[in-house]
């Protein structure tokens, strides 16, 4: 007589992380692969560092009496700038590909595999980041040599480093939302470029929120939007023990809220695929 | 001249009724471009709250830079749309089906799908040149010209990028990326740009002539301040006619870069 084996939570769970651990390398290895598209993102963020280097040196030299340029670190807003456009260009487009599988029929066949569809994407976006971090990373450290300025202290690496990548899981989650709402709207572009201008003003990716006003700060700070860019930039300019564990904190706050906000999108959505059909 | 107009006015008014046929999406893309751009223009609320100017820029100028560039990149998506995607038709032999037919080829590919996102931005831009430029009745004549010049650098740019196509097969995103970094130095203060950044703005991506020589022909009008931005645009505009040509001739030749 044959006995059936039925698998174990700990071999399911096992087989999962492998599946995505598959997924991650292969959004890597799609994104090595496409190294003239890495190139020019390369180029774009020297472009932008220049431009917005000039930006802050310009404010930094005036020095303009009664203003807040009297808050700003010695070496100016560089440094910040460096880290905040170092997470944004590494996040991956993953709302563009989750509106392409919904609108284009690309989503069913991904139903009938074992594997879920939310975290073999998330992973293999994660795997994309991974590789891009990597590429503009070394690009900022050459960009930084060759500019001559003043380099963040030693300590201020790993921490910047570590918050960094959440910043960039944050993130992958937040544009994950925005191409989720695919399926009910087929466009994800309007939910994205709200999230991204929120990533922008809330995230403080041109200037830290410090310099806002003190109702507009504490907003953002406390949004994901902060644990996005702010926590991560912030150490370039600032960094610190502290500083480093209040923004682990809200990103493993935040990781933890818009997984959830994620995984009940989908369940909402894939019911409303399943009942009506495609968008 | 007169025939042609009103085949593009009939051409660009088809794709700009495909980009109404679905209503709910059109009016989130607009929102969600109006959204972006009210947000930006908070960026520089907040900037200028707190510097008030940066090399003798302050709001009302930023806010004129903003305003022209939304208005011009908004009439190019609703009118001109066709633009961001030239290089791929190119690349995909979409212009086989076009050379058969009689009559201006670059406008039959300008004129073949309408933006509807680009709406957002028009609104925009209009609202910021009327609320916060600081420019009164007696300047729209200059404000037309200084439209109608960056527009025609902005598109020739952009179909110059595009020409990269008939001989480059990764021009398909090149094309569009550095239309995106011409956007993105048109939407900083001039004030800012040295050396060879300047250069740079002044010349392969002109944001210099589509919106920064502009604005200063706006903020202190004189003779050679608008021949500048006249001759400019004529300039690539001819810039533009000629490399498409160019490369046709190549592309009708047999010669693909595909």
């Amino acid at each position: 007589m044959t006995s059936i084996h039925l698998p174990s939570r700990p071999a399911e769970g096992a087989r999962a992380a492998g599946a995505m651990l598959s997924a991650f390398r292969l959004g890597a290895g799609q994104t090595l692969a496409g190294w003239q598209v890495l190139a020019g993102r390369c180029i774009f963020y020297v472009i932008i560092l220049v431009v917005l280097a000039a930006l802050w040196d310009k404010v930094a030299a005036e020095r303009l009496p009664g203003t807040l340029a009297g808050q700003l670190p010695p070496g100016g807003l560089a440094l910040y700038i460096g880290v905040t456009e170092w997470i944004t260009l590494a996040l991956p487009a993953v709302h563009l590909r989750m509106e392409d599988d919904i609108r284009s029929g690309g989503l069913e066949p991904h139903l009938l595999r074992p594997k879920s569809y939310l975290a073999q994407t998330f992973s293999q976006s994660l795997g994309a980041a991974a590789v891009r971090l990597a590429a503009l990373g070394a690009t900022a450290l050459a960009l930084l040599a060759a500019s001559g300025r003043e380099p963040p202290p030693l300590e201020a690496f790993p921490y910047i480093v570590v918050l960094g990548g959440l910043g960039v899981v944050v993130g992958i989650l937040l544009y994950a939302l925005a191409g989720l709402m695919a399926l009910w709207a087929r466009r994800s572009l309007p939910f994205q470029l709200v999230i991204q201008k929120l990533m922008f003003l809330l995230g403080g990716l041109y200037a830290p929120v410090t310099l806002y006003p003190p109702v507009l700060e504490a907003v953002a700070k406390a949004s994901p939007f902060a644990a996005h860019l702010y926590w991560p930039s912030a150490q370039a300019i600032a960094p610190s023990w502290d500083g480093f564990l209040m923004g682990l904190a809200w990103q493993g706050l935040w990781i933890l809220v818009l997984a959830l906000a994620c995984a009940w999108l989908w369940r909402r959505g894939l019911a409303k695929v399943l009942r009506e059909g495609g968008v | 001249m007169i025939a042609f107009i009103r085949l593009y006015a009939l051409q660009a008014g088809a794709a700009i009724r495909m980009s109404f046929a679905d209503r709910a999406n059109f009016a989130l893309q607009v929102a969600g471009m109006a959204v972006n751009n009210l947000v930006f223009l908070t960026l520089w609320v907040l900037f200028f709250a707190g510097f008030r100017s940066v090399g003798g820029w302050g709001f009302a100028d930023m806010a004129l830079l903003l305003g022209l560039t939304m208005t011009i990149v908004g009439t190019c998506g609703a009118l001109f749309g066709g633009y961001r995607d030239m290089a791929v038709s190119i690349l995909r032999g979409e212009l086989d089906a076009l050379l058969t037919q009689p009559k201006g080829l670059i406008s039959r590919l300008l004129a073949r799908e309408s933006l509807a996102i680009a709406w957002g931005d028009l609104a925009c831009g209009i609202m910021i040149l009327v609320l916060f430029a600081k420019v009164d009745l007696a300047d729209l004549p200059l404000l037309l010209v200084a439209l109608s010049a960056g527009l025609t650098v902005y598109l020739s740019a952009a179909i110059s990028f595009a020409c990269l196509a008939f001989w480059a097969a990764g021009a398909r995103s090149f094309a569009r990326d550095l239309t995106d970094f011409t956007l993105l130095f048109s939407s900083y203060p001039g004030s800012i740009h040295q050396g060879a950044v300047k250069v740079l703005a002044y010349s392969v991506l002109p944001a210099g002539f589509v919106v920064m020589a502009p604005v200063e022909m706006l903020r202190e009008p004189s003779l050679r301040s608008i021949v500048v931005v006249l001759s400019a645009a004529i300039a690539y505009a001819a810039l533009a006619g000629g490399l498409f040509h160019l490369g046709l001739k190549r592309y009708r030749s047999g010669a693909s870069a595909a």
